[in-house]
Formats: C-alpha cells, sequence, structure tokens
C-alpha cells in the first residue's frame, strides 16, 4: 500500500493514526495517502523516542510536505547528533529545502543549529547568495546572517562589500541598508569613529544622489545622524539640494521635504515655512499620506513636546 | 486643525467599492463544513491558527448563530479542548498526539505551544466557551517559565529549554493569554507568579530601529508584524501610553520613540500592488520633480510626464486615479500585500492614530483589488484567497468599520463581542479582583454565570463530552 508499510525496514514499527477525537473537526485537512501514512510512522517512532537513520530519513519526507512541523525540527537534530551523522551532508539537504521552502523558519532556527555544531561558516556565505538571487529581502536570511557574523566574528570578512554590491544592484534593497547598519553600528565593543560617521553620511549621500525619491537611505542618513548625536539642522544643506519650498516645482524627493519640514519646525522662525513644506507633501507630492501631513501641520501650532 | 482630505484627492470612481459579503460567507462555511484542500498540508502544524481564522471570521460576519447548530459547535468546542495537555496550555494540530503512548519520555515531542495556547483561547472566546475546561492554572503557572531573562518569550518549553525564535510574536501571544486569562492585573495572583513585564518591555524597546519601526531583535530590519505584535503587547499590558489627539506623550519603557514609530506605519501605505509597479526609476527621466512619489509607483501613476500631464498639475492636487487604490506594505520599498493592512492599520488603531492614513484608499484596495470573485481575499491583487489573507482583509475591514461586520478590537484580534465575553466571565473577575481558587478547572464549578444563551445551550449539550475529555487526559498521563 505504501512507502512505509510495504518496506521490509518498517516492518517492526505500528504506526500511529491520528486521532481527531471526534465528529467535527476543525480545519480539518484533505490529507494525501503519503503524507497520513508518513506521520502514522513519524508519530510511531517519536513516541520510541528512536534515535535512527531511519527516523532521519522519514523526518525528511515529512519535512518536505510540511515544513512548519515544529518539533519534528527539534527531533530531527537531537538524531543528527544522536546518531553522529554527517552534518555536511545535513546542510548540503538544508540548502535545498530551504531554497525550496523560502517562507519557512524552522529552517533557519536549524541551519543555526547544525553550524554552530559544525563550527564553521565555510560555505555559508554562498548559500546566503543562492537564496538572495531568489530573494534578496528575505528576511529569514538577513537574520540568519546576522547570527553568524555575531557567531564566528565576521564584522570584516567582506560584509560591508557583499551589502555594497547587493545595493549595487537595488538601491532600494531596505534588508541591505540594515545589514549595513548593523555591520557598522552593531558591534557590541564598538565606539563608532568620526571618520566612520563621515563615510556612512557620504554612501547615503551618493545613494541619494543617485535616486533621490528612495526612503531607504534617507532613513539610514537621518539614523546616522541621531546616532552621532547631531541636529538634523547639520542636514538641512543637503535636504535643500532636493527640494526647496521657494521653488516648489522642483521638488525632487518628498523624503527632502519631510527633513526640511521637520528642520524648519525646530527653527525659531520656522513655523510657517514648515507648514509650507507640510502642504506641499499632502497636496502635491504624498498625497496618499495627506492627513499625516496635515496632522504634522497642526502639531506645528501645539507647544513643543519630546522631539 | 482637523486632518481631513481635500476631495481632489479622491475623483469620484467608476463604481462604489463593496463589501460582497455572501460570498465571504459561503467561502468561510466551505472552509468550516468541508476538508481543507490538500495544498493546506503545510499548515498541518497551524491547524489551531486556522480554526480561529475559520470561527472569528463566521463571527465578525455575524453567522455564528445562522450557520452552526448548537451540537456542532460543542463539538468544535470538543475538538479545541481535545488539544490541551494534561500539563497546561495546548498543542496547535492533533497530528503530533501519540494518544494512550504519551509518556514523560516522549511527550517533548508533543508540547504546549504558545501560538496554539493562544488560538485555543481566543477560539473558545468566539465559541463562547465558559472556560470551565481550561487548565487556567496550569497556563498561568506556565507562561513565565517560557519568558527568557532577556525578557523575551519563546515558543515551547522542550527538556526545560526555551525553543523558538526570540521575537515579539510569542510575547504578544504571551500577553494575550494573559490578559484573556487574568487581565492586566500585576504582580502574583493567586499565588501564581506574573511574567516579567519590565524585561518584556526592555525587549521592545531594544527592537526599536533606527529607521522608526519595530524588528524582531536589535539591529534586525524593521518589519510591520513584528510592530503589531509589539505594540499589542504592551497594549495587552497597559503599557501603551493614553492618546490623545496631540503628539504622543512617550513612555519611559517600551516604545519610547512613538513619533517616528508612527511616521514609519504611516509611511508603510503604497500604490505599490503588484511586482510590475516594482520598476527601478534610477535615472530614468520619470524620476523627475513631476515624478515624485512612492517610488515604485510613480512609473506607473505618470508614466509620461507629458505637455498636458504637466499641465494638469500647475492648478490643482497631484492626486491620481491609481491613488484611489492603496494597500499597505510591511516594510520600506516593498510592494503592498493584503496581510499588512491588518498589521498596520491595526497597529495604528491600537495607537488611536488610524486617521492618519488613508483608510478609503486601503478599504478600494481590499475590496476591489484583492477582494476575490469566490469570496475572501488574495495575497495580492489577481491571487486565489486563502484563509490568512481572507481573514487578515476581513478583519481590517471591521476595524475601519464595515457596514455588516461587527465591530473589532485589533490588539486581541477578536469581535469587540468576543471581548466583552471574556470580561463577563465570572470566574475572570473573580480573579482579577484576587479571588482564590478562582483560576483553577473544575467539573464541579458553577464559576460561569454568563448570561449568553449560546453559551448555555453549549455547556448543557456538551455536557457528557466533558467527563470524555477528561477521561481523555487521564489515559494520556502526564
Amino acid at each position: 500500500m505504501g512507502l512505509y508499510s510495504e518496506s521490509p525496514d518498517w516492518a517492526d514499527i505500528e504506526p500511529i493514526p491520528q486521532d481527531e477525537g471526534g465528529p467535527n473537526p476543525l480545519a480539518a485537512i484533505h490529507y494525501s495517502e503519503e503524507y497520513s501514512e508518513a506521520m502514522g510512522y513519524l508519530r510511531a517512532v517519536m513516541a520510541r523516542n528512536e534515535m535512527s537513520s531511519r527516523a532521519l530519513a522519514l523526518t525528511e519526507d515529512i519535512i518536505d510536505m510540511n515544513p512548519a512541523h515544529y518539533t519534528i525540527w527539534l527531533y530531527r537534530a537531537e538524531i543528527l547528533f544522536a546518531i553522529k551523522a554527517d552534518l555536511h551532508q545535513e546542510l548540503e539537504w538544508l540548502n535545498e529545502t530551504a531554497l525550496a521552502h523560502q517562507k519557512n523558519y524552522q529552517i533557519w532556527n536549524h541551519r543555526q543549529t547544525v553550524v554552530d555544531r559544525v563550527g564553521s561558516p565555510a560555505g555559508e556565505a554562498e548559500f546566503i547568495a543562492r537564496m538572495f538571487e531568489k530573494d534578496a529581502k528575505n528576511y529569514h536570511v538577513w537574520s540568519y546572517r546576522q547570527w553568524l557574523v555575531r557567531r564566528f566574528d565576521l564584522w570584516e570578512k567582506g560584509e560591508l562589500e557583499d551589502v555594497e554590491l547587493l545595493l549595487k544592484h537595488d538601491i532600494r534593497n531596505n534588508s541591505a541598508w540594515n545589514h549595513r547598519w548593523f555591520i557598522v553600528f552593531g558591534r557590541d565593543d564598538s565606539a563608532v569613529a568620526g571618520d566612520v560617521i563621515q563615510r556612512e553620511m557620504d554612501y547615503a549621500k551618493d545613494a541619494i544622489r543617485l535616486a533621490p525619491q528612495n526612503q531607504s537611505p534617507w532613513n539610514y542618513l537621518k539614523g546616522v545622524t541621531r546616532r552621532a548625536g547631531n541636529p538634523m539642522s547639520s542636514l538641512k544643506d543637503f535636504a535643500s539640494e532636493f527640494a526647496s519650498i521657494e521653488r516648489p516645482n522642483e521638488v525632487r524627493s518628498s523624503y527632502a521635504l519631510d527633513l526640511l519640514a521637520e528642520i524648519y519646525s525646530q527653527e525659531s522662525d520656522g513655523k510657517l515655512d514648515a507648514a509650507v513644506a507640510l502642504d506641499l507633501l499632502a497636496k502635491h507630492y504624498d498625497p496618499i499620506r495627506a492627513n499625516y501631513w496635515n496632522y504634522r501641520k497642526a502639531l506645528l501650532e501645539q507647544p513643543a513636546t519630546a522631539a | 486643525m482637523s486632518a481631513t482630505r481635500t476631495d481632489s484627492v479622491h475623483p469620484p470612481s467608476l463604481q462604489a467599492s463593496s463589501l460582497d459579503t455572501e460570498k465571504h460567507i459561503k467561502y468561510w462555511l466551505r472552509c468550516l463544513k468541508s476538508p481543507l484542500p490538500h495544498h493546506y498540508i503545510s499548515n498541518d502544524s497551524n491547524r489551531m491558527c486556522i480554526a480561529f481564522f475559520i470561527y472569528s471570521a463566521l463571527d465578525i460576519l455575524n453567522v455564528l448563530d445562522a450557520s452552526v447548530t448548537p451540537t456542532e459547535r460543542a463539538e468544535h468546542v470538543d475538538w479545541v479542548y481535545r488539544c490541551q495537555l494534561p500539563e497546561g496550555g495546548f498543542r496547535m494540530f492533533p497530528g503530533s498526539g501519540f494518544g494512550k503512548l504519551r509518556n514523560e519520555q516522549n511527550r517533548k515531542w508533543d508540547p504546549p505551544t504558545l501560538p496554539a495556547t493562544f488560538f485555543a483561547i481566543q477560539t473558545l472566546a468566539v465559541m463562547k466557551d465558559d472556560f470551565h475546561r481550561l487548565n487556567k492554572r496550569g497556563i498561568l503557572e506556565w507562561l513565565p517559565k517560557l519568558q527568557r531573562e532577556d525578557g523575551s518569550f519563546g515558543q515551547m518549553l522542550i527538556d526545560g529549554v526555551i525553543e523558538g525564535g526570540h521575537d515579539s510574536r510569542f510575547g504578544y501571544m504571551a500577553t494575550g493569554v494573559r490578559w484573556m486569562l487574568r487581565g492586566t492585573v500585576e504582580g502574583s495572583l493567586d499565588g501564581i507568579p506574573d511574567i516579567d513585564m519590565e524585561g518584556f518591555c526592555h525587549c521592545v524597546e531594544e527592537s526599536q530601529t533606527y529607521d522608526g519601526g519595530i524588528s524582531e531583535a536589535p539591529f534586525h530590519e524593521a518589519h510591520a508584524g513584528f510592530e503589531f505584535c509589539a505594540t499589542s503587547a504592551l497594549s495587552l499590558l497597559g503599557r501603551l501610553p493614553q492618546s490623545s489627539n496631540t503628539a504622543l506623550e512617550v513612555p519611559s519603557k517600551g516604545l519610547t520613540q512613538l513619533d517616528s514609530t508612527v511616521q514609519w506605519l504611516v509611511s508603510r501605505q503604497t500604490a505599490t500592488l503588484d511586482e510590475e509597479d516594482e520598476f527601478d526609476t534610477n535615472s530614468d527621466e520619470t524620476d523627475t520633480s513631476m515624478t515624485c512619489h512612492d517610488s515604485h509607483s510613480f512609473v506607473k501613476l505618470r508614466s509620461f510626464p507629458s505637455k498636458a500631464g504637466e499641465m494638469s498639475y500647475q492648478d490643482r492636487s497631484t492626486a491620481h486615479f491609481e491613488l484611489q487604490w492603496a494597500g499597505f506594505n510591511g516594510r520600506p520599498n516593498k510592494v503592498a500585500d493584503t496581510c499588512y493592512a491588518w498589521w498596520v492599520y491595526g497597529t495604528l488603531s491600537i495607537l488611536n492614530k488610524q486617521h492618519l492614513v488613508d483608510a478609503e484608499a486601503c478599504r478600494r484596495y481590499l475590496l476591489d483589488k484583492a477582494q476575490h470573485m469566490i469570496g475572501g481575499f488574495g495575497k495580492m491583487p489577481g491571487d486565489p484567497p486563502d484563509i490568512y489573507h481572507s481573514f487578515l482583509g476581513l478583519a481590517t475591514l471591521a476595524l475601519q468599520p464595515e457596514s455588516g461586520l461587527k465591530g473589532f478590537d485589533p490588539a486581541l484580534c477578536i469581535t469587540k463581542e468576543a471581548k466583552q465575553y471574556i470580561e463577563s466571565l465570572q470566574w475572570r473577575k473573580a480573579a482579577i479582583s484576587g479571588a482564590s481558587d478562582s483560576l483553577n478547572s473544575s467539573l464541579s464549578s458553577t464559576s460561569s454565570e454568563s448570561t449568553n444563551t449560546t453559551s448555555q445551550s453549549t455547556i448543557s449539550s456538551d455536557s457528557p463530552n466533558i467527563e470524555k475529555n477528561f477521561s481523555y487526559l487521564a489515559i494520556s498521563g502526564g
């Protein structure tokens, strides 16, 4: 009948059927025969705490159909270590599985467990590059990459260069911008040097000059400015390259206007100018957020609160 | 001044957008009454979550009483309790159970999980169960054990190790369970220790990002889903600032950059609705002052900065036909996705700042672009419906609110009616006021004094099942 029930390797196992426990289960699924059968055997080997290569193969089969099974991964890891399986082979298999199930996150937990045990990041950069070919904004991959950097001290092993490559390919890849932030500012021991701050400011500014209507480098630039303890007004000249309330028809970036509005609002006699910038945003340059810009305008009339 | 939109932003559309209530009811009843198609196998381990979506959607659509008989409902309640584990908490799906073979050595592969427990209790609330059979004490004693030293919560305990990510999803679910079972009272309750509130708030605070959002962990990328979880959690703990019409007051712990958080959320609204919109306009002639919008959408919005086009911008708002439909993305520079309408609009609703986005454009996006002709919502325009997006799309509309749908509570993600039902439960009131033993589940207890008739009929019709359930628990040991 099935892959397992007919196999001599599994003859000693009595599968445990699934118990819905009543006539009206919720969210019942039209299971395939393959899945039902494999799950019956999985329950049986898990119930025996069996640590074997056949159980390992079985988990592979089920993960392929249901990678979100939350204990199968832990079971698999325990088997791997118990039978001293080849962990490099495990990583090879994981590569294909991760490529096939882009949205699954349990895979990444497991990969972390395995790579941690292997004790080396060899091959990981290549694999991550393959994942990024499919989706360079995959959240799980970026999170895993941060873990790798911390675990193996990869801060200065090509991370910045790689981020630059990815941004060269897509200057709007916010995940890559965020990784840049992590590499520059995420080190525990770091007091970031002044020339690094300058370098990061320049990098963000260049990216903005390339594509002014891109929120990622604007956020980055403002973040660096704040981190360095500089006032936003230090960006006034730069923002003015892309927007001016004097020339309302030549605005090249709504983010520049937003920044100017913020800077004006902090100036002692800047409220009117801020209102003009916010008006431009509401009516011309970012009408989707008209309600928000009008709200900001209304806040100008209020006594100052925390910035 | 009030933040009202000028009419010119939305030229009248050809046809009024509408919610096809009948189709949605049909969709959800099909999900309730017949097995889900085989491609849901990859979601087998999320069945409790799916069960919650189905029940809650029918609740939003106000058809539970009309479409589910008391006997059916009692059997559904039984199914949920069938997933309750002797040690307290729920499993996410029957597939992990070993039946009579469950024992001390193997139960780690069939553990209670925080998501399962959260969704189970929510579902029971929607079903108007009286929580008689719920092992409340077991669950509340388990919650603090799922919290790590850094303040974050995990998904489950395996061999004494807290497994699962460190992100705010589990923190959200922990605070949701806590709220449902003991409200916002802080500190030890009836001998049960509380979670570490300060630790959790600190953990949220640390996950705030340089661009004003909230991420899964310090230095990770801001993401609307984590934004929702963190904000909801603080709200369920009573740790959000009271909202006002002025700038948000900043709390000392938790969300400490609220103005930026709100701007980050508002910035998620986008007219970039599909991959085709996702042109890189870098150095393109369209990247000019005339095309200064959401970077990815303005190619389509103004694909030809023609003379006529330019003329039309001279004296009036630069609104566009396309701007009538604006959904939400989950991160900067991504395309819109139905579920992010929930994660973003829901978060703003919790902060009482939902009026800062274009709710009407979002509604049109959901109804005209994401709503499917067979009912339900797809992830993106043209996509077939799935349970996850169908539920979150419907829930977003219910928040707005939408006529024909019950009012919805964003933080708990259930109807206001279901929330009120929880608040009306006598054992909960007793627990909150500090009465001892109010959290113990007991067959003989008469703690349910809800006046709801449905609940009464549920109790009477399933009393034989209560015994069945407990004998099951006895057999499976623990």
